[in-house]
């Protein structure tokens, strides 16, 4: 037996090791009143973006930083952000802020819901994974430091910019040499870009039961081509080193290949069809049906009909039909990485774990934040996220997918027999109280007898194809499902599905990261248009 | 207030006296906001979060020479005033000289003073906390209102954005813009009147909502009643709905639907998409090919007051003023701000801008009626807008069918729209009714803003019911 290699995991810096010693001092001035609950979230997202084009190389440099002091009075959780971190502002801000709730009062019949912070005995949970459980030590207590790092093999904060930049730069060369193997000059390329993303995102939580921080390493690597309005593309990355983002040269023929048929792509007639998307579609597919009105701070709002049919137990979908959420997958599929949408706890300090969200088309109790969760009278999940610390909170999704099921891709080509292939998602949007959906495909692959014509098609009006309908209708309307390692017939050695880089606008503004995968799904007669 | 390393002036004497430095410009922004998210508990309304964000940033970009003939190295980077200096700067030109992009040189320093605009509301100037509580009332008058339908939930954000722009040509700008947004969701449930939704069996009964949302530089524009009448109003027709039958139809779409497919589709107006390669179409072309309706006229306007994005400068330090793009549908501008104007060997014009669309002559009533059957849609579910190919795309949320053979109006609900802008505005007809329309994304320094016709009708839209 080869001895395993010690695990490399992202460490907290050491100017926020000093802060997060300062942070549990703000506490008494939060929690003045006994029905106060008070927390401190604090976050730096560090991102270095490297792209190169056919013109230009450039570089970005960002850094975000900043705090939320928190009071929950039992009514309305009150949030003061600033980018002022030093001990004497800090202070001066939360007595401050202390001041302005106690003088802030509820409106007359509102209804009080007290907390008053879990324990690490109750955060505990049995299923939690042991990538989180294995960072915590055994004898932990309310003022134990505990932190969570990302694992990573190939160190990605070692890369300089130059070298990042000349990769890229390769790539983009790349692209116009493998130009000939698909039939294309490299001047019908008109624009190639390649860009790659790091970011180090660093967050601590405080509250009078615990003292959290986490740090993640989030990859990113994305290549377009374009020969004049048409456009594909090809996207990477997770959560670890630098080998979440690796392209081949067979990636790069599949985007120029596609790109040549897009020219001539003919416009897909409205209508009914026998459809098989691919993973990321899924991904999307799963992330607006029951996903979105499974969020609790909509169900709290009154906005969603899934809260209506859980408390109905409504049958919603077929067997087929279950939906996941889950901020905890540290690997991919068979990769040894994160997926996109994972952490280790959620801005309101909840330690992430699986959640079925449907099953077999019964829907379960909703993910949720603090406050919804209160008002909802449900378990408190790892779901409270915002865009940055200057944003506010809600319940967002993390990695929600379909899970697996038993046939193989060449099964599911042979189920679908004439139809299309969809793989690549042009956005999507949810209808939480109406139940309607909306997922949108970039263009379509024509199948025939289980195989590929080469014949695309893109939308009516030569765009974006729209799949819409009435969210059961269509959770009814699941054939069959890939296993997670779909190209292989041995059961799957894997424990989720992949999930690819993505990101969720709620509310229409509100942009957060969230993985999007799942098994290849095959439906029938969905309304494509 | 935090121990300072450095002040904004020691930051340009460090670069100004910088030999490896050719240029720089450097944005100063604090930003205020007031957030609250309300909702329905019980029966009472309530407060579910409240925020209060303090955000200051320093943003340098700074351009350093290369040893390559007519090229330059640049960054754009966040300073810490709490930091010491030197070592900032070192580290952004380090960055800098790895990158690669043509020379060009920031522009002369203007010598005329600026015009004046209106970019502030007042209230929100002087008092952020006195006006959030002033529009709390008012939310709460909205919500006490006995309706048909049920009040869920809505969101007031205001902001505040204080900005400085410096220039190592000695230009030195000086501006501020408030931002609010509003949102409401009020929900509908009753029996079906003729819905033809399936109903999956069900023991719960029929529901549906309608969500608001408007973004506006001045509270008047917000007008929080209207938007809250507006949105009980349609959750009231949002369970008496019909699924469209699958065709193309005459189409009429809102202001803020012109607004995202306009300001997205005029980046084939500007001068960075001809030099990247990019979909452009040049001066002396038509907008839309084969034009036959109301033949669009389109100004890039900066001067509107309490516009979304109402700047006297461009980022790059280049005057703004008022410049017509389009008129008559022939394209007779290309945008083009200094960077760009450099690289192709064309001069500046002016960059930034909200979108002003010559109104029509035809009332919206007049509009309803131009076909047999016209479909005007209320609200898309999720408008996707391709900036390269000029198509859209989304699920209908709701929309109204105008039959004007029977004479009758009923509701639309589901199905889906795919058009192209340049097929689909060929016969374009468009209001005369006017409204002014803003769009931000939180954390950007530059918003969209339109002015122009509150309804356009388009022909042969292709919907899948």
């Amino acid at each position: 037996m080869t001895p395993k290699s010690p695990v490399s995991r992202a460490p907290l810096s050491e100017d926020l090791t000093e802060l997060r010693g300062r942070l549990s001092a703000l506490i008494p001035i939060l929690e003045q009143k006994p029905d106060w609950y008070g927390s401190v979230f604090y976050e730096r997202k560090a991102s270095k973006g490297f792209l190169a084009n056919l013109k230009q190389s450039q570089l970005s440099d960002q850094i975000s930083a900043g705090i939320v002091l928190r009071i929950y009075d039992g009514y309305t959780l009150y949030e003061q952000a600033s980018d002022q971190v030093d001990p004497e502002s800090l202070k001066t801000i939360a007595t401050e802020f202390a001041k302005k709730v106690q003088n802030s009062a509820p409106f007359e019949g509102a209804i009080k819901r007290a907390y008053h912070g879990a324990k690490w005995s109750e955060r505990l949970s049995p299923g939690l994974d042991e990538e989180i459980t294995s960072q915590i030590p055994s004898d932990v207590q309310a003022d134990t430091f505990v932190h969570f790092g990302i694992r990573y093999s190939e160190d990605p904060s070692s890369i300089s910019g130059n070298s990042c930049l000349e990769q890229l730069k390769a790539i983009v060369s790349r692209c116009r040499e493998l130009t000939p193997k698909v039939g294309l000059n490299p001047d019908d390329l008109t624009f190639v870009m390649a860009r790659q993303n790091f970011s180090y995102e660093e967050s601590i939580f405080v509250d009078r039961e615990t003292n959290m921080s986490q740090a993640l390493y989030r990859l990113s690597l994305m290549i377009i081509t374009m020969s004049g309005a048409d456009r594909t593309f090809c996207r990477m990355g997770g959560l670890g080193g630098l080998e979440t983002v690796r392209i081949t040269d067979e990636e790069i023929v599949d985007m120029l290949r596609n790109l040549k048929a897009l020219k001539k792509a003919e416009r897909l007639p409205p209508g009914k069809y026998r459809v098989l998307f691919g993973p990321v579609l899924t991904g999307v597919l799963a992330h607006e049906a029951f996903g979105h009105s499974q969020e609790g701070d909509t169900c709290a709002r009154g906005r969603s009909k899934a809260w209506e049919l859980h408390k109905s137990g409504e049958v919603v979908g077929n067997e087929h039909a279950t939906i996941l959420n889950n901020p905890a997958i540290f690997r991919n599929a068979e990769h040894d990485y994160a997926a996109w949408g994972s952490y280790f706890f959620d801005e309101e300090g909840w330690l992430s774990e699986k959640q079925v969200l449907l099953d077999k088309g019964i829907l379960k109790p909703p993910m949720t934040n603090l406050t919804s969760a209160l008002r909802l009278g449900v378990a408190r999940t790892a779901n409270g996220k915002r865009e940055s610390w200057a944003n506010g909170v809600y319940t967002r999704q993390t990695n929600t997918y379909f899970s697996a099921g038993n046939k193989t891709l060449d099964e599911l080509m042979t189920e679908l027999k004439d139809g299309f292939l969809a793989l690549h998602p042009a956005g999507g949007m949810e209808d939480p109280k109406g139940m309607g959906i909306q997922v949108g495909i970039s263009f379509l692959q024509e199948i025939r007898d289980g195989k590929p014509t080469g014949r695309l098609f893109k939308g009516p009006a030569g765009g974006d194809i729209q799949m819409t309908g009435y969210t059961p209708d269509i959770l009814n309307s699941i054939v069959a499902k890939s296993k997670i390692e779909f190209n292989s017939k041995e059961p799957d050695k894997a424990q989720n599905p992949f999930n690819d880089t993505g990101g969720c606008g709620k509310y229409h503004k509100e942009f957060v990261y969230a993985g999007c995968g799942g098994p290849y799904l095959l439906l029938d007669n969905v309304i494509l248009g | 207030m935090p121990k300072k390393s450095w002040t904004l002036e020691q930051l340009k004497k460090a670069l100004s006296s910088r030999k490896d430095v050719k240029g720089w410009i450097i944005t100063q922004e604090h930003v205020h906001r007031r957030e609250r998210y309300f909702l329905l508990d019980g029966n009472a309304l309530a407060i579910d979060q409240d925020r209060d964000v303090y955000v200051q940033s320093i943003l340098a970009r700074i351009m350093v020479p290369l040893n390559k003939p007519d090229r330059q190295g640049e960054i754009t980077k966040k300073l810490f005033p709490s930091l010491p200096l030197a070592p900032q700067l070192d580290s952004a030109v380090a960055a800098a000289l790895q990158t690669d992009y043509q020379a060009w040189s920031l522009p002369e320093k203007i010598a005329s003073p600026l015009s004046d605009l209106k970019t502030t509301d007042p209230r929100m100037a002087e008092d952020l906390a006195g006006t959030m509580n002033d529009l709390t009332k008012r939310v709460k008058d909205c919500t006490a209102q006995k309706r048909p339908t049920v009040f869920s939930s809505a969101e007031l954000f205001l902001a505040v954005h204080d900005r400085e722009l410096h220039l190592s040509t000695g230009l030195v700008h000086r501006s501020s813009q408030s931002r609010a947004y509003a949102e409401a969701a009020y929900s509908m449930m009753e029996a079906p009147r003729s819905s033809e939704r399936p109903k999956s069996g069900t023991s719960v009964p029929q529901s549906d909502e309608y969500l608001n949302m408007r973004w506006s530089v001045h509270l008047d524009d917000l007008a929080i009643e209207e938007i809250f009448a507006e949105t009980t109003d349609r959750a009231e027709h949002s369970l008496d709905v019909s699924k469209p039958t699958t065709g193309k139809y005459p189409v009429i779409i809102d202001a803020d639907v012109l607004a995202t497919l306009f300001n997205t589709h005029v980046s084939q107006l500007s001068a960075q998409n001809a030099y990247h390669g990019l979909p452009f179409v040049k001066p002396g072309e038509d907008l839309i090919p084969e034009a036959k309706g109301d033949l669009i006229t389109m100004t890039l306007d900066p001067f509107l007051p309490f516009g979304a994005d109402t700047t006297v400068l461009s980022d790059q330090g280049i005057e703004q003023r008022p410049v017509k793009v389009v008129d008559r549908n022939r394209v007779i501008t290309t945008l083009t701000d200094k960077q760009y104007a450099d690289y192709l060997g064309t001069h500046p014009t002016t960059a930034r801008g909200n979108l002003v669309i010559e109104a029509g002559k035809l009332s919206h009533a007049d509009l309803t009626k131009q076909a047999p059957v016209v479909m005007e849609i209320l609200q898309f579910s999720g408008l996707f807008a391709d900036p390269n190919s000029g198509t859209f795309s989304s699920e209908i949320r709701l929309a109204k069918l105008y039959d004007n053979r029977k004479g009758s109006v009923t509701y639309m609900k589901g199905g889906s729209l795919s058009g192209s802008i340049t097929e689909n505005f060929a016969n374009a007809r468009f209001s005369r009714e006017v409204v002014k329309r803003a769009q931000f994304q939180s954390n950007s320094m530059q918003g969209s803003g339109y002015f122009g016709p509150a309804f356009v009708l388009l022909n042969d839209v292709s919907i899948v019911g």
